[in-house]
C-alpha cells in the first residue's frame, strides 16, 4: 500500500496550520510524527482520513484520491485511534470494539465479527476486560480498547493520535512494540503521533518532525533525533546517545542543573509513617 | 470460545428482558381497562375482550366502555410512551447527551404554539376543518419548524451535536415567549384550553385518533431500528464515527428528522407529555446497557409501559382524573433521580 500526500495546506479560520506538506510513504512500517504542541500533527492525520479537507493539495491511497473513495470504503482502508475516548453511556468493551467492524458488517456477520474482536482483545492482552463496562476502565485500558477498535477495522493504514499518552512505561513499550510488529505481520502502514521521542525513536522505522506547518525533518530515527533538530524545533538543549543502534535523547536544563539542587540527606518534606 | 458464548448469553438475556417487559405491558393494558368510574375487575375486562373478539357480547354497555373508551386510551398510551422513549434513546445516543429527549429540538413547544394559535384564532385558520383537527394540524406543522430550521442551517454551516441542542433551546424560548404573549391577550376560556393542552392528556383519545400517529411512528421507528448500527457508532463521537464510515452530519440530520416527525405525530394529539422520553431510555440503559440494537426496542417497551401505568394513576386520581402529563412528571422526576443515584453506584456512566 502507498500513501501519497501532495502539497496539502490547511488552516483554522485564517490561521494556517499546515503550509505545504508533501509525503510519499509505503507500508509496512511504523511512522511516527513528532513536533511541539500546535504544529499540526493531529490536523495532518485528520486530513489523511478526510475528517478535515485540505484547502489545497491532494491525499492519495494506492493511487485513489481519498475524496473519491466512499466514507465506508475509506474506513476499510484507514483506521483511526483518537486521543481520547467518548464514554458518556455504559457500553461493554466488546460492543465498543465491535463498532470498529461497522464498515465491514452485514446482518449475518456478527459471529465472524466477534471472532475478529476477541482475537484482537487477546492480541492486546485485554480479553479479561471483554464484558466490563468501558467507562469503568482506567485511562490506560481505554487506550488499549481504542487501539483494538482501530485494529478490527482491518485497515491498510492505521492512524493513531498519541496512543500511549496515558500508559505507564511498560505498557507504552508494549503497545508501541505491538504496533511495530503488527505493521510487519499484517502489512499495515502505521502512522502514530507521539510526544515521547525516545519511545518513538526506539520502535519507529521512519520519523517525521513537524514544525511551523512544514516537515522540518524526515528519515530514520537517527537522522531526525539530533540535538540540532531538537534545539531548533523544541528549543531544548539535549544530548543524543546511541542505544542499540537507535538514538536516545537526554534532556538538559543548564540553568537548573547549575543550581545546587541536592537536598540535605536528613530533611524530607514528607516522611514515611511507620 | 468461552468469551463469545458469554457475549451471546448477554444478548439472549437482553432479548428476554424486552420480551418480559412486553408481556408486562400487555398485562398492564388489560389492568388499565379496569380503571375508571364504571367498576370492572381485571378478570371481567379480560372476559369482555375475549367476548368482543369472539363476537359473543353479553353486556353492551360494559363492552362499549372497555373496547371503545378505555382500550384506545391504553393503546395510545403505549404508542405515545414508546415513541417518546424511542426518540429519547436515539437523541441521547446521537447527541451523546444524557439530558437529550425528543423535545430537545423544541418539538413540544412548537406543537404548543401551533395548538395555541389554533385555539386563539378558532376555525378562522382553516375553515374546512373542525376545531380539534385544526389544532392537530397546526400543532404538527409548528412542531416541525425546529427541525426545518436545523436542516436549513445545515446548508450553510456544519451541524454538530452542541449546535443542535443550542438551536433547539433557542427555538423553545422563542415558541414559549409567543405562547406567553397569546396567553396574556387570551380570554379566560381560551386560556383554560391552552393550559389543558399544555399539560398533556390522553383522555380525548378515540379509535379515530390512532391510525395516523401509529402509521407515522411505525415507519419512522422501523427506519430508526434499521439505522441502529450507525446510531451506535455515533456514540463514539463525530471524529471516530467518521473514521468508522459514518457521516456524522448526515446521520444526525436524518435521525433527528425521523424523531421529530414521529414525535410531532403523537404530540399533536396529546399535548406535552414530559419525562417519558428522558426516563424511559435511562431505565432501559440500567438493565441492558447502551448498545442501540437492544436499547431502542427496550426503551420503546419501557416507555410504553411507563406511560400506561402513569395513565392508570392519572385516571384513579380524582373524579375526572388528572392529565397524564402531570402524573408522568410527578412519578418521572423522583424515578429519574433514583436512577441517577443507582447508576452512579454501579458506575454505569461518569
Amino acid at each position: 500500500m502507498r500513501l501519497v500526500i501532495d502539497g496539502i495546506e490547511f488552516g483554522y479560520s485564517s490561521v494556517p496550520v499546515l503550509k505545504d506538506i508533501t509525503l510519499d510513504a509505503n507500508g509496512p512500517q511504523l511512522l511516527s510524527i513528532i513536533g511541539p504542541n500546535g504544529v499540526g500533527k493531529s490536523t495532518l492525520i485528520h486530513c489523511i482520513n478526510r475528517i478535515l479537507s485540505p484547502t489545497k493539495g491532494t491525499v492519495m491511497i494506492d493511487g485513489d484520491m481519498v475524496n473519491d473513495i466512499s466514507l465506508k470504503d475509506l474506513a476499510k482502508k484507514v483506521g483511526y485511534v483518537p486521543y481520547s475516548a467518548n464514554d458518556t453511556f455504559p457500553l461493554s468493551v466488546v460492543d465498543t470494539v465491535l463498532m470498529g467492524r461497522h464498515p465491514h458488517a452485514t446482518y449475518k456477520s456478527l459471529d465472524k465479527d466477534l471472532d475478529i474482536v476477541y482475537d484482537t482483545l487477546r492480541l492486546l492482552d485485554i480479553e479479561n476486560l471483554a464484558m466490563r463496562n468501558f467507562n469503568e476502565l482506567s485511562a490506560g485500558q481505554h487506550q488499549k480498547v481504542m487501539l483494538a477498535r482501530g485494529l478490527v477495522q482491518q485497515p491498510e493504514i492505521l492512524l493513531l493520535d498519541e496512543p500511549t499518552s496515558n500508559l505507564d512505561i511498560k505498557h507504552q513499550m508494549e503497545v508501541t512494540r505491538i504496533l511495530r510488529d503488527l505493521s510487519q505481520e499484517k502489512d499495515i502502514l502505521v502512522i502514530m503521533i507521539s510526544h515521547d521521542l525516545n519511545i518513538a525513536a526506539k520502535y519507529s522505522d521512519t520519523m517525521i518532525m513537524l514544525f511551523d506547518g512544514l516537515i522540518y525533518a524526515i528519515g530514520k530515527p537517527s537522522e531526525v533525533i539530533t540535538k540540532e533538530n531538537i534545539k531548533a524545533v523544541y528549543d531544548v538543549d539535549s544530548e543524543v546517545i546511541d542505544s542499540h543502534g537507535r538514538p536516545h535523547l537526554i534532556m538538559l536544563d543548564e540553568e537548573f542543573d547549575s543550581r545546587d539542587t541536592a537536598l540535605p540527606a536528613d530533611t524530607y518534606a514528607v516522611k514515611e509513617k511507620r | 470460545m468461552a468469551g463469545k458464548q458469554d457475549y451471546y448469553r448477554t444478548i439472549h438475556k437482553k432479548w428476554l428482558f424486552i420480551l418480559v417487559c412486553s408481556l408486562l405491558m400487555l398485562v398492564a393494558l388489560v389492568f388499565s381497562l379496569s380503571i375508571g368510574m364504571y367498576n370492572l375487575d381485571f378478570v371481567e375486562c379480560y372476559r369482555i375482550l375475549i367476548d368482543h373478539l369472539t363476537g359473543n357480547i353479553t353486556d353492551i354497555y360494559a363492552d362499549d366502555i372497555v373496547v371503545n373508551t378505555r382500550l384506545p386510551i391504553g393503546v395510545f398510551a403505549i404508542i405515545v410512551g414508546a415513541v417518546l422513549a424511542l426518540g429519547g434513546a436515539v437523541m441521547q445516543s446521537m447527541l451523546r447527551n444524557p439530558l437529550a429527549d425528543p423535545y430537545t429540538m423544541g418539538v413540544s413547544s412548537g406543537a404548543l404554539l401551533g395548538a395555541s394559535i389554533a385555539i386563539v384564532l378558532g376555525n378562522g385558520v382553516m375553515p374546512f376543518f373542525n376545531d380539534s383537527w385544526i389544532r392537530i394540524i397546526m400543532a404538527f406543522g409548528f412542531s416541525l419548524i425546529p427541525v426545518a430550521v436545523i436542516l436549513i442551517f445545515s446548508f450553510k454551516r456544519s451541524v454538530t451535536a452542541t449546535k443542535i441542542i443550542l438551536i433547539g433551546i433557542a427555538m423553545m424560548y422563542i415558541f414559549s415567549a409567543v405562547v406567553q404573549l397569546l396567553m396574556i391577550t387570551a380570554s379566560e376560556e381560551t386560556l383554560a384550553e391552552i393550559y389543558s393542552w399544555r399539560v398533556g392528556t390522553l383522555a380525548l383519545t378515540t379509535w379515530e385518533t390512532i391510525p395516523i400517529p401509529l402509521g407515522i411512528s411505525l415507519v419512522c421507528g422501523a427506519v430508526l431500528m434499521y439505522h441502529h448500527r450507525r446510531i451506535n457508532v455515533m456514540m463514539a463521537g463525530s471524529k471516530s464515527a467518521h473514521s468508522m464510515g459514518v457521516d456524522p452530519e448526515k446521520t444526525i440530520l436524518v435521525e433527528i428528522t425521523l424523531v421529530s416527525l414521529m414525535t410531532a405525530a403523537v404530540v399533536c394529539f396529546t399535548g406535552t407529555i414530559g419525562f417519558v422520553g428522558l426516563v424511559g431510555p435511562h431505565i432501559a440503559r440500567l438493565f441492558i446497557g447502551s448498545e442501540s440494537k437492544h436499547l431502542l426496542p427496550a426503551s420503546a417497551v419501557i416507555g410504553g409501559l411507563f406511560l400506561l401505568l402513569a395513565n392508570c394513576i392519572a385516571r384513579v386520581s380524582g373524579e375526572y382524573g388528572l392529565p397524564v402529563g402531570v402524573i408522568s412528571a410527578i412519578i418521572g422526576c423522583p424515578l429519574f433521580i433514583f436512577i441517577l443515584v443507582k447508576m452512579r453506584r454501579k458506575s454505569a456512566w461518569n
